[in-house]
């Protein structure tokens, strides 16, 4: 009768399991259970042997992305901005529903047609200069928090993009739907803003 | 116990420093852990995970987890420990998110039933992979990365009699698939 592998596994940990003194004795006694025991040995020594798996891309871009967008979320929290930033989101949600509404065209002409005024909001707001404007607390805030979450959805876009499977048109419509209708908003606060100032 | 990757804070220059930074909330302290920690943290993680984008993901919560709680470690055991212990317990949580190991055990157990006495003979990697999650990750921590039967137990919120058969078993596998069985 031979050793069983948990018997050979005990064994080869620890030695001090019940009945080991036996399982030694024995492996001491059969030539099968001591080879037994040495392919045990190498097998484990040959997995430690393996080398080291790597990722095939760089990943800390996203991390650090994240990061940034823990600490900011954790300013406004803060701040004691997080109640205006919810009520932004909910203002969002409903202009962008009422904007963008979906027509009869089909989804890949709509894609195209929503991704093309995003786009148009981009070089709205790099007019504007809002970098280089002096801006109040508040403004600046709301600002902030409307950058955060349209990072968020590029993130969500970059990834419904890239995965293999494929996101759906419709997937990707929703998606740049809600990204122009934040872009409007981030332009819209900028632009009140310069009005306010006489810019 | 051996580890089969010895990566430690020794490797990182003025370690004590850039953890105090990485508390403070410095990102450039943070991407010097990430680059000391990127292979080995993805490589605890591939072993057990099933495919590379869990792996990758996994990379990335475990740095971000080690932003986070920074502040837990004590610094009483080795840096690499903790960033370690971090992605087991991430990388075994996306297992169990996932709910791989019931298709898993069935699927290994009814190829088992049809190929039990078909000879096989694969290469390390392949009967690795080959295993089901529960049991590649078992034999992962315990024999390659050291960790005890007590320990997995906690972090797969089992016990240690499920850790040493679920280790048992991989071997009885691994010996087979290899081609390792003794002649009769």
């Amino acid at each position: 009768m031979h050793l069983r592998m948990d018997q050979l596994l005990a064994l080869r940990d620890a030695g001090s399991e019940p009945g080991s003194a036996e399982a030694r004795q024995h492996v001491a006694q059969c030539d099968e259970c001591a080879a037994e025991l040495e392919r045990l040995h190498q097998r484990v020594a040959r997995m430690r042997a393996l080398p080291a798996l790597r990722p095939s891309r760089d990943r800390f871009a996203e991390v650090a992305e994240r990061v940034r967008g823990e600490r900011r979320q954790a300013r406004l929290r803060r701040l004691g901005v997080g109640a205006l930033a919810l009520a932004a989101s909910l203002v969002l949600f409903v202009i962008g529903r009422d904007v963008l509404t979906p027509g009869v065209a089909r989804a890949s002409d709509q894609l195209t047609a929503t991704m093309a005024e995003s786009a148009a909001l981009e070089q709205a707001l790099q007019a504007l200069r809002p970098d280089q404007r002096v801006t109040d607390a508040y403004t600046a805030r709301v600002a902030a928090s409307l950058e955060d979450r349209i990072a968020d959805l590029d993130r969500r876009l970059s990834a419904a993009q890239a995965t293999a499977t494929g996101a759906t048109e419709t997937e990707l419509l929703s998606l740049w739907r809600e990204r122009v209708g934040l872009m409007d908003a981030l332009v819209d606060v900028h632009v009140t803003r310069a009005e306010q100032v006489g810019l | 116990m051996p580890r089969a990757l010895v990566v430690d804070s020794y490797l990182i220059d003025d370690a004590e420093s850039v953890i105090a930074r990485v508390r403070a909330g410095d990102p450039a302290a943070l991407e010097v852990l990430y680059r000391s920690f990127e292979t080995p943290v993805y490589n605890v993680a591939r072993r057990i995970c099933r495919t590379v984008e869990d792996a990758e993901d996994v990379l990335q919560e475990t740095f971000l987890e080690v932003y986070r709680s920074i502040g837990q470690y004590r610094g009483d055991g080795s840096l690499w420990g903790w960033v370690r212990q971090v992605a087991a317990s991430k990388a075994l949580m996306r297992l169990r998110r996932n709910k791989y190991r019931d298709t898993d055990e069935l699927h290994d157990e009814v190829h088992a039933f049809r190929k039990e006495d078909t000879p096989l003979r694969m290469d390390l990697e392949a009967a690795l992979e080959r295993l089901p999650e529960v049991s590649r990750a078992v034999v992962w921590l315990h024999d390659v990365e050291g960790y005890t039967h007590e320990e997995i137990a906690a972090m797969m919120g089992k016990t240690p009699s499920f850790s040493k058969s679920q280790l048992a078993r991989a071997h009885v596998k691994l010996r087979r698939w290899l081609g390792e069985e003794a002649v009769a």
